[in-house]
């Protein structure tokens, strides 16, 4: 009958709506695996999802200078080394941490809090600390003169984020009481732009790089109440990647090939004649930034830029100990997470498993 | 005292002349049928004195009071009928008494009194939709109505108010053949009742000038006939009045017989509309 | 042949159908999701609906539950924005549709305004208002000015024919006569009808404003929650948020018919 070809093409649409394939990365993904870098027939495919941020716009970077390639089907030396073909999905953070729980992408950055909750339907395996904030995150406050005349004062930050844990370890440290001094949800762009703006009734925000930069900038009068230099290596940018995909072929190779190419591009960096090239590059890729600004973001995000540093922190008996536990009780006790997710260093079994053993420098292998 | 004195009245737009000197006196009680080709300024005409659109030269007087803006000296019945599609047949004859008699705040602050004034104009015009024959109609929108009822609508919408004259621009032009004779018939009625006044030594009640491009309606329904035209012999452009002359009365009861006046409507096809050979340009 | 009639019957059977088949939909992306990962949260079974309802409805600390907070902020914007936005465009658009010499000199900024979409303003808003209740009641009422009040003045230029209006002031009416008991009420219909259909772009721009700004209210909630990926609260709010859009239609539709019956659909 006539009507049967509408029907056949709605049950077609339908067929391909379900069986869409799972890249939908902000590069056109490339079917054709001939190509002049490097033959990707038959090399694994893992995809990992970043945001502009200082150290990990370094994949972006990493991309741009050809260690890798970030599209599907084509590679760079680095993927060739190790034999994996790295996919780069970029999108604004709230948009990775929701494809990481989709499980729309394989690896992910994100920092040690936001990690808890997707653990807690996806184990995760957080292999390489790329960053600490040690001020990065920070409270500018307009007409107050110090914390003390803070109470009372809301002020306006991305709640539920390591804005609102750094605002309230700070606060603990003071031996402020926390209720005291309320938070208020806001997003960190728009709480900057109000307060560059003059508008009187935002008098205190809590937000992070670039917009730390700006206000303090842009609007007279606004100075920084504290920040998280008093809590460094508690909020640490990193590297994860769900335990399902490390268990894939190729998981390790691909770890390996991501942590290569990290430490290759902070070696550019150490280099004093690459560094100021690469730190312009990783502006670009981070709000565009100029290279004085970045000079001054780096310092505030300092980098885990050898694999020493990164043992020395996921080994450490203050992060085993005292930070990862704080981080997972502020989660709970706010509500981020429903149950605890379990915690382990080397330990295959935890949820959120810190690992150590990927992290060899540059020139190994 | 004329119901209607059209004196030396011309417009024109631009370069284009649409009427040139127009004189016209109408008595009272009298129906005058306005005939004339596309084109020769009826609508003009009617628009000046109606007084939405007044022309660039010339006076239109009606009852002796100089006409320069719309009121409720003269009333006017669309082709289109252009009832309110949100009243009733009630409320759309009893509309003219309601905005003529009273005001927006006082339909707001008196509240009560407005409402049994409002009582006493939904009675009146039910009583005028009985005179139009529409009896059964009265809470009926314009939607749920012909073409012929809603004419009737118009027409006593118009008539409520008592006009000094009563313009009717081509009323009959949408409706069928049947229609159209009951509605020629309800104008002769009116007639008659003007007739009727007359003889008690009272102003006859109806003046209506009614325009149509049916020669015949034009002839049967009115006391007087003019000829409107555009194409005439004189030297200048514009329409200018080509024909006035009486015709005969017919009483409602009377046969339709267009033959009785057929010299006449020859006469007036012949003066007011062009032959192919004396185009006017 | 197009436009051939199907029985009541056939239609009610077609349209469930069509819903059946979006929950087949859903829970075939859900299955598909929790293949790749047993305890995904993303695209949870239908069962979510009673833990996201639990989550609504739990009183916290202070007695408030996210239900009843988010409820009353967002609709309330909602409310308070449409009714500013109604008011406004309504004196406008009636006085433009009456007064040549006003819609000449409105049309260009209404008509210039009324292109921009308000979501790519917000910051604008945000300059002009402040974040409080103040700049979302502006960003709806003025969102929906714009384009209410172009629809409002258009109508009341071509609904009403200009022999409709002559006759009125022939019939003893002042101008304020004309321009209620002739325009808005000819009108009438229609400005309810453009009001239907501006709810939804309203709610649309709330939302987008409630991502960024506030700490309460349906776009806030949602933002917050998918952050943590609790989306079966997500889900619930999507559903509260078609239903209540479908009942405001459908109660504005019956208005309409209440007060306007000589109105052809």
């Amino acid at each position: 009958m006539r009507s049967f070809y509408p029907f056949l093409l709605i049950a077609a649409t339908i067929m391909t709506i379900g069986c869409n394939s799972r890249s939908t990365t902000t590069d056109p993904a490339s079917s054709d695996t001939k190509n002049a870098k490097g033959d990707a027939g038959v090399k694994p495919v893992f995809s990992l999802a970043w945001s502009e941020y200082p150290s990990w716009s370094v994949f972006g970077v990493a991309h741009e200078k050809g260690l890798i390639d970030g599209d599907e089907g084509k590679t760079g030396p680095v993927e060739d080394k190790w034999g994996v073909d790295i996919v780069l999905k970029e999108a604004d953070y709230d948009t990775c941490l929701a494809y990481y729980g989709a499980s729309e992408t394989d690896a992910v950055c994100m920092t040690n809090m936001d990690t808890l909750a997707p653990s807690l339907s996806r184990s995760s395996v957080a292999f390489l600390p790329t960053s600490t904030s040690v001020g990065a995150d920070a409270c500018i406050a307009t007409d107050t003169a110090d914390l003390a005349s803070l109470q009372g004062k809301p002020t306006y930050g991305l709640e539920m984020s390591v804005s609102q844990y750094c605002f309230e370890r700070n606060l603990e440290l003071q031996g402020k009481t926390i209720a005291d001094f309320p938070f208020k949800n806001m997003d960190p762009g728009a709480a900057a732009q109000a307060m560059q703006t003059g508008q009187a009734d935002i008098q205190s925000i809590m937000v992070w790089n670039p917009f730390v930069m700006q206000t303090l900038r842009t609007r007279d009068g606004a100075k920084v109440i504290f920040d998280s230099s008093t809590i460094p290596e508690e909020i640490i940018d990193m590297v994860v990647i769900g335990k399902d995909a490390l268990a894939r072929e190729g998981g390790d190779a691909f770890v390996g090939a991501v942590v290569d190419t990290f430490y290759q591009i902070n070696a550019m960096m150490a280099d004093p004649k690459t560094a100021d090239e690469t730190l312009v590059d990783i502006g670009k890729k981070f709000s565009s930034l100029s290279l004085e600004d970045m000079k001054q973001v780096v310092q505030q995000t300092r980098f885990y830029a050898t694999p020493q540093a990164a043992i020395d922190l996921f080994n450490g008996e203050t992060f085993q100990t005292k930070t990862m536990p704080q981080v997972v009780e502020f989660c709970e006790s706010h509500g981020i997470v429903a149950s605890k997710p379990t915690i382990g260093f080397d330990d295959a079994d935890a949820q959120v498993n810190f690992v150590t053993k990927y992290l060899k420098p540059a020139t190994s292998k | 005292m004329d119901a209607l004195d059209i004196r030396h009245v011309s417009h024109w737009f631009g370069d284009h002349q649409v009427l040139h000197d127009i004189n016209l006196q109408i008595a009272a009680g009298q129906i005058v049928a306005i005939v004339g080709p596309s084109g020769c300024g009826k609508s003009t005409l009617f628009r000046a004195i109606l007084g939405t659109h007044p022309t660039k030269a010339g006076e239109i007087y009606a009852d002796g009071e100089r006409i320069i803006g719309p009121s409720r000296r003269v009333g006017i019945v669309y082709q289109h009928y252009t009832l309110y599609e949100f009243l009733t047949a009630k409320q759309n004859v009893a509309f003219g008494l309601k905005m003529d008699q009273t005001s927006l705040p006082f339909r707001c602050f008196k509240f009560f009194q407005w409402q049994a004034k409002r009582r006493e104009h939904e009675r009146l015009s039910a009583a005028f939709l009985d005179k139009v024959g529409l009896h059964a109609s009265v809470e009926k929108y314009p939607i749920e109505m012909s073409g012929g009822m809603r004419q009737r609508v118009a027409i006593a919408q118009a008539m409520i108010m008592k006009p000094k004259v009563l313009l009717l621009d081509e009323p009959f032009g949408a409706l069928d053949e049947a229609t159209r004779s009951d509605l020629q018939k309800m104008l002769l009625h009116f007639y008659q009742e003007n007739l009727a006044a007359k003889r008690n030594g009272e102003i006859p009640p109806y003046t209506i000038i009614i325009v149509t491009h049916e020669l015949n309606e034009a002839i049967y329904v009115s006391d007087r006939v003019i000829g409107l035209s555009q194409y005439h012999q004189k030297d200048f452009k514009g329409s200018t009045i080509v024909y006035d002359a009486p015709s005969p009365v017919f009483h409602p009861d009377d046969i339709r017989d267009f033959d009785r006046f057929i010299h006449q409507r020859d006469e007036l096809r012949k003066v007011v509309f062009a032959s192919d050979d004396d185009v006017n340009e | 042949m197009i436009r051939q009639p199907v029985s009541t019957g056939t239609r009610w059977i077609l349209s469930a159908i069509a819903i059946g088949a979006m929950f087949m939909a859903y829970e075939a992306i859900s299955f598909r999701q929790t293949q790749k990962n047993p305890k995904q949260t993303v695209v949870p079974g239908v069962t979510s609906i009673t833990t996201g309802w639990q989550k609504l409805t739990t009183p916290n600390k202070r007695g408030e539950t996210w239900l009843v907070e988010d409820v009353k902020a967002t609709y309330g914007r909602l409310f308070l924005g449409l009714g500013l936005g109604i008011g406004l465009s309504i004196v406008v658009g009636v006085a433009m549709g009456a007064y040549p010499w006003i819609e000449a000199l409105l049309v260009p900024p209404i008509a210039f305004f009324a292109k921009i979409p308000p979501t790519a303003m917000l910051a604008v808003y945000f300059v002009l208002f402040g974040t409080k209740l103040e700049m979302f009641v502006a960003m709806v009422g003025f969102s929906v000015f714009f384009t209410l009040a172009q629809s409002i003045y258009q109508a009341a230029k071509k609904d009403v024919s200009d022999d409709g209006v002559h006759k009125a002031y022939s019939l003893g009416a002042s101008s304020g006569e004309v321009i209620y008991e002739v325009l808005w009420k000819q009108i009438l219909p229609r400005v309810i009808e453009s009001i239907r259909l501006q709810i939804g772009p309203a709610m649309v721009f709330l939302i987008a404003a409630e991502y960024v700004v506030g700490d309460v209210g349906i776009g806030y909630r949602i933002r917050i929650q998918s952050r943590i990926l609790n989306m079966d609260v997500v889900y619930i709010y999507l559903i509260l948020l078609g239903a209540s859009g479908l009942a405001m239609e459908w109660a504005l539709t019956r208005f309409r018919r209440w007060l306007c019956p000589w109105f052809g659909e």
